[in-house]
């Protein structure tokens, strides 16, 4: 009984009786997700615990130089506990964990491992956040028109500009936004330029046909001004992006948010891609369905039709897939992070990764699962509240 | 019918027109992107895109007029650079190529070398053709690709579909592992995992094939679970078959199609996969030469010299090629 084989493929009619008569059920599902979710998580610690110490070479000795002793190096070996069994030691870490204690780090001067992972962990959050929203602004606009121009011209672009920004690793996207924004900044102010005078031409000549075709200019109008209006604005707008760093949010907004634009933007591509996709599809299944012919043989506008007709029932499964996507980007920010030099929790395991500093691993493992698992349980549960199906295939 | 921003409205051209002058613009823009040194590299290659983009509009044009309607000239045009990267890789010894291995060997060649006639795509800071490189490290993404896939849809199929088969306690113990694997985010796992295997070839092999076998668990036992409750397993048992022969001969070639058109999916996820983790310097090191530990190196020059990044584009040419054909693939399979 996983977690997404449960879950309904489409949006077919939701069974009468949806209520209150179930309320046991539920509680009895939530409690068994519950209880798997710890069952999930410690067996991720229990792995990564045994994973590392498999790795090869000695921690302590790397941790502290080549200049140790070894009776300074058996000191700190006893003083961490390394000597005694690894189940033993496993069950120590856990119930450190448990008391909120992840350890000390074992590079030298070592810190509390919960201290480096809280200072981290916020850098890493606000780029998941502002990557979600920026995905959501640009690929809910180009999957409702796509699916309202399916076959066309428009829906055929798109598609295969999402097919390219798929195929794009996000540590190539990042260095070619380097590349273009930083490097070479005048230049895309320059290309901005030409863009929003070329998107000007073609609006006025698409305008033109389309009044020659007797159809309405609107369309062309609203997508030519659009990109005209993106042109103008890299040419007048564009701020000097830094190559890396981090500006924490106390010491500017728009500091701040110039030091992470290029990271949310490289992390955007993918994310873009995923979500106008899974919505194109499913606004064209509800865009074929009865009730929106019905609304247009009433003649509702087009924006009525598309808006609240059909994107309001295609939302369901983008909201469930944009909350696996932030579970998987507290584990997928690892490359842009390192490119950025972002004092996130990524950059953190990279550089604990090959510093071999294992009590940090083990906690950013912990910190990744334990959000990625618990936000996929928040997404079943929420799902089995709004849809009772799936309570009844599970208990 | 589609718009035409580069045409005014009007009587339209002849058909061959129509196609043959963006191709013939396109490689005019090439051509001067290629031979006009002086200008700055940017507009250089932004010329190069356009050209590119010209001439792929007006090849399509061409294609369809000749082939029909339905021809995808984007799928073709994977089809032929998968072949031509498989050939490279596989003659990689063989190619006519400029030292690409062993610095020692190249001590007298220019280091950072622009694109050039002795080197096509330039070289690095110890002198080695990038083009060679590309060669060599096409040769380990493919295998690395390959063979993380065959060793994960291998031991990932065979759990799945004991799984839904069985059902029950071994069913529950497989899913726990499977949502366990899950939990670690793809790129940790692997980072762990290379932290304690040594970083050669076959060790990432094993590690990415341990990163799939989750998501094949999954689709060979949901496609499992719909076969084994088909009239012909039913009938299978009832004649008296053993386990082994309805597990392997009943319902394994149900559910083949659609594991084998998922594992095509799943290479070009490994191969960026692999990228990635050579990147970060944590999968096969220097001097041995992947895309990911090329453009590592790239990472610290490629202001002042650009084409390091060159890697970057047989990556995503791959990947994009092998997107387009598992596509089709899938797509054929659903609607037939």
């Amino acid at each position: 009984m996983t977690a997404t084989e449960i879950r309904p493929a489409g949006k077919a009619s939701l069974p009468a009786g949806r209520g209150r008569t179930r309320r046991g059920g539920m509680t009895r599902y939530v409690l068994a997700r519950v209880a798997r979710l710890l069952s999930i998580i410690a067996g991720v610690t229990f792995i990564s615990f045994f994973l590392l110490k498999l790795t090869p070479g000695d921690p302590v000795a790397t941790a502290l130089g080549p200049e140790a002793t070894p009776e300074q190096v058996e000191r700190l070996r006893a003083s961490l506990g390394l000597d005694r069994p690894a189940w033993e030691q496993y069950l120590d870490w856990l119930g450190g964990v448990l008391h909120g204690d992840f350890g000390t780090t074992l590079t030298q001067p070592s810190r509390p491992v919960g201290g480096e992972l809280a200072a981290r962990l916020p850098v890493t959050l606000q780029l998941i956040a502002l990557t979600i929203v920026l995905s959501l602004a640009i690929s809910i606009p180009l999957a409702v028109w796509s699916a309202h121009r399916a076959g066309r011209t428009f829906d055929r672009a798109v598609s295969s500009v999402l097919y390219g920004l798929v195929a794009l690793p996000g540590f190539v996207a990042a260095l070619l936004l380097v590349l273009v924004f930083v490097f070479h900044a005048d230049a895309a102010r320059t290309a901005g330029l030409a863009v929003a005078g070329a998107a000007l031409a073609m609006t006025v000549v698409a305008a033109l046909r389309s009044r020659r075709a007797r159809s309405s200019p609107l369309p062309p109008l609203i997508g030519g001004g659009a990109v005209a209006a993106v042109g103008l604005a890299v040419y007048a707008l564009l701020p000097d992006f830094p190559r890396q760093g981090f500006v924490p949010l106390g010491e500017g907004v728009g500091a701040n948010l110039t030091s992470v634009a290029l990271p949310v933007i490289a992390l955007t591509f993918v994310d873009i891609a995923v979500f106008t996709r899974l919505l194109r599809g499913d606004m064209i299944t509800e865009l074929a369905k009865p009730h929106v012919l019905a609304s247009r043989a009433k003649g509702m506008s087009t924006a009525h039709v598309l808006l609240r007709e059909s994107l309001r029932p295609s939302m369901f499964s983008l909201i469930t897939v944009v909350g696996l996507t932030i579970g998987q980007l507290i584990g997928g920010t690892i490359i842009v992070e390192h490119i950025f030099r972002l004092p996130g929790v990524g950059s953190l395991l990279v550089a604990s990764v090959r510093n071999g500093d294992h009590p940090v691993v083990q906690a950013a493992i912990f910190v990744i699962a334990t959000v990625y698992v618990t936000v996929n349980s928040l997404i079943d549960i929420a799902y089995a509240y709004l849809d009772p199906r799936v309570r009844q295939v599970n208990s | 019918m589609t718009v035409q921003p580069t045409k005014a409205p009007g009587p339209r051209l002849p058909g061959f027109v129509r196609g043959w002058l963006p191709l013939l613009l396109g490689g005019a823009l090439v051509g001067t992107a290629l031979s006009t040194p002086m200008v700055l590299p940017v507009v250089r290659l932004a010329l190069a895109v356009l050209g590119l983009a010209f001439a792929y509009a007006g090849a399509a044009r061409l294609l369809r007029a000749r082939f029909g309607p339905d021809f995808d000239p984007g799928l073709w045009l994977g089809v032929a650079w998968l072949v031509l990267i498989v050939l490279a890789a596989a003659t990689a010894d063989l190619l006519p190529l400029p030292e690409s291995l062993d610095p020692s060997k190249a001590l007298t060649e220019p280091t950072y070398a622009a694109p050039s006639a002795a080197h096509l795509l330039g070289t690095d800071q110890y002198g080695l053709d990038i083009l060679g490189q590309i060669v060599h490290g096409a040769r380990v993404s493919l295998i690395v690709g390959l063979g993380g896939v065959l060793i994960g849809g291998t031991i990932g199929t065979l759990l799945g579909l004991t799984a839904s088969y069985l059902r029950g306690r071994v069913d529950g113990v497989v899913g726990w592992g499977t949502d366990v694997l899950l939990s670690f985010p793809p790129l940790v796992l692997l980072m762990a995992l290379a932290a304690v295997l040594e970083p050669r070839t076959r060790n990432i092999c094993l590690a990415l094939g341990i990163l799939v076998i989750p998501s094949f668990v999954r689709l060979s036992r949901a496609a499992g679970l719909k076969v084994a409750g088909q009239p012909f397993v039913l009938m299978a048992r009832a004649l008296g078959a053993t386990r082994r022969r309805i597990l392997f001969r009943e319902i394994l070639p149900n559910i083949l199609p659609s594991v084998l058109s998922y594992a095509l999916l799943v290479v070009a996820i490994l191969i960026v996969a692999e990228a990635s983790l050579s990147f970060l310097g944590l999968s096969i090191q220097r001097p041995q030469p992947t895309w990911g530990n090329m453009i590592a190196e790239a990472e610290a020059k490629f202001q002042t010299h650009p084409f390091l990044l060159a890697p970057a584009v047989p990556l995503f040419l791959t990947v994009y090629s092998i997107n387009r054909i598992g596509d089709f693939l899938r797509a054929g399979k659903d609607g037939g």
